[in-house]
Order: C-alpha cells, then sequence, then structure tokens
C-alpha cells in the first residue's frame, strides 16, 4: 500500500507542474495586451502601468513564470484586479456554502441511486427497471440549468414551497439554511444520481451473476440477505471509482447551480471573475479547484485500492 | 456540465474488435446497418438528428420570422396563431429564435468534437508511435488537461479567448482532446503489435505509410463511436457556456442563452425557457440513442 502511495504522488508531480504552466499561461493567452482587455480605455494610463509592473508583464516570460510560481509555492496565489483582496481571501468567505451544496448533493443522489439501481438490477427487464434506466438516461441528458429553471419554476414560483435564491448559512439559522440549500442540492444530486443510478445498475448485475452469489442461494439463504451481504457489497466498489470521476461533473455542475440560484460560493466566483475578467482571480481560483480535483482523484484512487485488495497486488 | 465526462468508462482498445468475419466489406457495412438500426430508440434519434439537421439548415426558409427582429408591442406575447412558442421580453418570435438557434448548437456539437477528434488523433499516434519520452509528455499534457473540471477549463479558456462561438469552439475542442488521444494511443500501441504491421515494416514501409495505411483505418471505429456520443454533450456544454453568457452574443440566437434570458420571466413567460429547454433536451436525448446505436453496430461488445 505504501508503494501505490509513493507512485501515485510521484505521478501527480509532473501533471501538477503541468497544470500550473497552463494556468499561468492562461493570462497569456489573451488575445492583445491583457491589461487594456482587463481595464477599461478611460483608465489613468499610470494605473495600467501600475498593474502591469504589480503582475510582472512588463519582465520576460520566463522570469513571470519563475517568481509566479515561487509565490505559488508559498501559498501566494495573487491578487483579485477588482476588490484587491488575495485569492485565498477571495476563495476562503466562499468555500463554506460549496462545500455545503456538494454533500447535501451527494447524499441526495445516492439515497436515490442506491434504491432505483437495486430495483432495476433485481427487477431485470421489467418496468421497473425500463423506468429506472429511463431516469438514469434522462437525467444524463438534462442540462442542469433547465433542471434548475423546472425545479425553480414548480416549487419556488408556482407552489412557493421553497426559496428560489439566496443563501442562509445552516449554521446560523438551520431551516433557512437548509431551504435555501434544497432546490440547488437537488439539481446537482439529480444528475449525480442518474450517473450513479447507472453505474451501480450494471454492477450490481454483474455481481448477481456470480458463483458466491449462487452459492449464497444454495446455502439456502432468502434473497435479500443475499443481495445484502453478498451483492451490495461488491457491488458498491465500482460506485467509489465513479464518485471520484464525477467530482468534475460535481464542481461544473456547481458552478451553473451557484450561477442559478444565487448562492455565494466557489462557482459563482468563477463566473464572475471570469466576467469581471479579473485574470488574476480566474487563475487562482481555477488553480485551486484543478489542485482540490488533482487530490480528490488521487484520494479516491488510494481508497479505491484500499477497499479493493486486488487493485493493490496489481 | 451535466455532461458527465463525456465517454468516460469505455476506452477500451478496438484491437479486440471481431475483425476476423472473411465476408465482402460491402456486406460488412451493410450488416453495420442493420444492426444499428436494430437498436429500439435508434430511429427516434436518427428522426430527431434528421429534424435538427433540417432545421439548421433551412432556418432562413423554416422561421416564420426574423430571429433578431424586435417587436415590443407584443412582447411577452403567449403561445397562439400568431406566435407559436410566444414571443420574449422583447417581443422576438421564440419559434424563429429556436429553429436559428439549432444551426449554434449543431455547428457546436460537430465542429467542436471534430477539433477534439482530429488533434487527439494527431497527438494520439504521436504519443503511441513515437513512444519513450514523446510518448510520456503528451500523456502528462493530456492528463493536465484531464485535471481541470470540463466546465471550469472551458470557462477559463473561453474568458481569455473572448466570448463568441469561436472561443467555444476551440474551448470545448481542448476539453475533449485527451479523450480522443487517449483511445488512439492506445488503438496504436495495440495495432502496432499486431503480425501485419511487421510484414509491412519486413516490406519497408515507413512508419508514415504504416501509421496511414494499418494503424488508421483500423482504429477508426472506436473513434467514431466515441465522436457520435461526444456530439450529445458537446451540444450540452455548448449550452451551459451560452448559458452562462460566454457563447455566441446577442442578439443572434442560441438555446442557452435563449433559456438565460427567459429566467427572469418565468412567471409571467414560461415558454421563453422552455422552447428552447424541449428542444435542446430532445436534441440531446435523440443523440445519445443514434450514439448508442453506432457503438452498438460498431462494437457489439460494449452494449451495456
Amino acid at each position: 500500500m505504501g508503494r501505490l502511495v509513493l507512485h501515485r504522488l510521484g505521478a501527480t508531480i509532473p501533471v501538477l507542474l503541468l497544470v500550473t504552466a497552463g494556468v499561468f499561461s492562461l493570462l497569456h493567452l489573451t488575445p492583445g495586451d491583457p491589461i487594456d482587455v482587463m481595464m477599461a480605455e478611460s483608465v489613468d494610463a499610470t494605473v495600467k502601468a501600475n498593474l502591469r509592473r504589480e503582475l510582472g508583464l512588463d519582465r520576460p516570460i520566463a522570469v513571470q513564470y519563475v517568481a509566479w510560481m515561487g509565490r505559488v509555492l508559498r501559498g501566494d496565489l495573487g491578487r483579485s484586479v477588482r476588490n484587491g483582496e488575495p485569492v485565498i481571501e477571495n476563495v476562503g468567505r466562499r468555500i463554506r456554502p460549496s462545500l455545503q451544496l456538494a454533500l447535501l448533493a451527494m447524499a441526495i443522489s445516492l439515497l436515490i441511486a442506491a434504491p432505483v439501481a437495486l430495483a432495476s438490477a433485481v427487477r431485470r427487464n421489467t418496468s421497473i427497471d425500463r423506468a429506472g434506466t429511463t431516469f438514469a438516461l434522462f437525467g444524463i441528458c438534462m442540462p442542469n440549468f433547465l433542471l434548475a429553471l423546472l425545479l425553480i419554476f414548480f416549487f419556488g414560483v408556482t407552489l412557493r414551497w421553497l426559496p428560489v435564491s439566496g443563501y442562509t448559512d445552516p449554521a446560523e439559522d438551520l431551516i433557512a439554511g437548509v431551504r435555501s440549500l434544497v432546490l440547488p442540492a437537488v439539481t446537482l444530486g439529480l444528475a449525480l444520481a442518474a450517473v450513479i443510478t447507472r453505474t451501480l445498475r450494471s454492477s450490481l448485475l454483474e455481481a448477481l451473476t456470480e458463483d458466491y452469489v449462487r452459492t449464497a442461494r444454495a446455502k439456502g439463504l432468502s434473497e435479500w440477505a443475499v443481495i445484502r451481504a453478498h451483492v451490495l457489497r461488491n457491488a458498491l466498489i465500482p460506485v467509489v471509482t465513479v464518485l471520484g470521476l464525477q467530482l468534475g461533473t460535481l464542481i461544473g455542475g456547481a458552478v451553473i447551480t451557484e450561477y442559478v440560484f444565487g448562492l455565494p460560493g466557489v462557482g459563482r466566483l468563477v463566473v464572475d471573475a471570469v466576467f469581471a475578467r479579473d485574470y488574476p482571480l480566474v487563475q487562482g481560483v481555477v488553480l485551486l479547484i484543478a489542485a482540490g480535483f488533482i487530490a480528490s482523484n488521487l484520494l479516491v484512487d488510494l481508497l479505491y485500492g484500499w477497499i479493493d485488495p486486488r487493485i493493490r497486488i496489481r | 456540465m451535466a455532461g458527465s465526462t463525456p465517454g468516460s468508462g469505455f476506452a477500451e482498445p478496438a484491437a479486440t474488435l471481431a475483425r476476423a468475419d472473411a465476408a465482402p466489406v460491402r456486406d460488412r457495412r451493410w450488416e453495420v446497418v442493420r444492426r444499428a438500426a436494430r437498436a429500439r430508440l435508434a430511429p427516434f434519434g436518427a428522426a430527431v438528428l434528421l429534424l435538427a439537421l433540417v432545421a439548421a439548415l433551412g432556418a432562413p426558409l423554416l422561421a416564420p420570422y426574423d430571429p433578431v427582429k424586435q417587436d415590443l408591442g407584443h412582447a411577452l406575447a403567449p403561445p397562439g396563431r400568431a406566435h407559436l412558442l410566444g414571443t420574449d421580453s422583447i417581443g422576438r418570435d421564440v419559434l424563429s429564435r429556436m429553429i436559428w438557434g439549432t444551426r449554434v448548437s449543431l455547428v457546436a456539437g460537430f465542429v467542436s468534437v471534430a477539433i477534439a477528434a482530429a488533434t487527439g488523433c494527431v497527438l494520439g499516434i504521436l504519443a503511441g508511435y513515437a513512444g519513450g519520452r514523446v510518448d510520456g509528455l503528451v500523456m502528462r499534457l493530456m492528463d493536465a488537461v484531464l485535471s481541470f473540471p470540463p466546465l471550469v477549463l472551458a470557462l477559463a479558456l473561453g474568458a481569455v479567448l473572448g466570448a463568441g462561438l469561436t472561443g467555444v469552439l476551440i474551448a470545448l475542442g481542448v476539453v475533449y482532446t485527451p479523450t480522443f488521444a487517449r483511445l488512439m494511443r492506445g488503438q496504436v500501441l495495440a495495432i502496432k503489435a499486431r503480425e501485419y504491421v511487421d510484414a509491412s515494416r519486413a516490406l519497408g514501409a515507413s512508419g508514415w505509410r504504416v501509421a496511414c495505411r494499418h494503424v488508421l483505418p483500423n482504429a477508426t471505429a472506436p473513434i467514431v463511436v466515441q465522436a457520435s456520443l461526444s456530439v450529445a454533450f458537446a451540444i450540452l456544454a455548448e449550452a451551459s457556456l451560452s448559458f452562462l453568457g460566454l457563447g455566441i452574443q446577442p442578439p443572434a440566437a442560441s438555446w442557452g442563452s435563449m433559456i438565460n434570458a427567459g429566467r427572469g420571466y418565468l412567471q409571467q413567460a414560461p415558454w421563453i425557457v422552455f422552447g428552447p429547454g424541449a428542444a435542446l433536451f430532445v436534441t440531446v436525448v435523440g443523440l445519445n440513442f443514434v450514439g448508442d446505436a453506432i457503438r452498438d453496430a460498431l462494437d457489439p461488445r460494449l452494449r451495456t
């Protein structure tokens, strides 16, 4: 296991280096002068010159990269051009709603996917199965923003059960907080549930045909006992991988969901930074998101090795 | 992007494709078409794709109104005889804009996947063929691209390339490239080890000739399957970026931007959102069926 950890960590380093190079060059991909793109024409030339100096854009590109990497390694991801605050502080203020949203969405997705996939697999090729697979297909094809607007239309506008936008921290007011997170979390959770349902259904179907399942049945165990003790436990392994693979989708979905529901999260911060042409902030947040994404994928890989000994041996 | 990362999970080397049948090529092609048509939902998918193509190509003839012409006297008019799907907040005909939006969606879907497939295949062949350091560098580069959540990468690239369809096409092209590169590399590695490649080499064929004559034709099936499944997700991704305001710019119409423009009027005029929303959803579902049918036809072993 120790060797696996070292191997995976070692493989991550060159990728991280390339990721930082990519994020660094974002600013230099802008057609024309990035300072002119970031600031209106009317802005004073000395202000522009100051920003150019502050961002180091007056130096050769290799020097810029080394200086930028040096700062990144010290944990300094730069400052927002708009509000002058360090990127880390900007993200720190926004991370809470994003994490709450992601956790709630994941819980919702598992609560939906597990029973649907189980019913689908156990009653294979029946109308229950068809309903389950149709749900999965529709969930995968449904754009997040459209689902969000449908939910807002029914539960916010028509029935008026839940708030359609805004955020209350559940730590301050539990009921209002949860109410403000329900629609965004369902939006995000349903898409994820669809993907998990698909994977779980096929891994359940595979597990159901294993020899140990036949043996368990031959021993006279009830069908439920067979499923609980033998099938479900083995079928859950691929779901961990899928959850890891879907983190990117989850983050992307969170960007849209936070935008639609006006949640002040990290996703919303990316969109705002993009439209404010606040490139240092875009760079910083994108780098943080990518690093988080790489770290969680690494974690999932290691977790997978821990759950399934066959991976470790390989 | 609701788009679960497209194509994840089936990047299986096609070297395992059954190629042993000795039937003449033409018969085999018909068999592929017959298998595709047998897929239960394929006809629905094909019909949707055909309809979308007709709408996109015939937009100037089919759209009842000018898609950008404002008519403030009839703003937010509900669906009726004059405007089948109603009008938006500045009186533009929703149906006409939806028909024109089909063009943007299809162009985005097909062109971005074409960019990704072409770039990915070149990189994949390069990595698989050259091996060693080149392989390592190319594949780490692809890993780096995959280290960004797709939508976040597309947003960041769209931001620096500027709003507009070209920026979105390039951004999506970059996002989908690694999938094709990985797939192609796997193919090249598998095919490179085949006897007929050795034979060709022994006869003095150049590396380039081997790649064009033997590797590419044998590697196309999984690439076509991947491409056909990716188009639906690319359309979804374009709509998401347009929804956020990065795609084609107003007053031109795209489904995503129409939905975004309508969300402020959900209570008074839900048709502004639901018309293009339904078009987007049905197109993506239809393209998925077509993609599944193509996969089943070209590689029945991958059927789920």
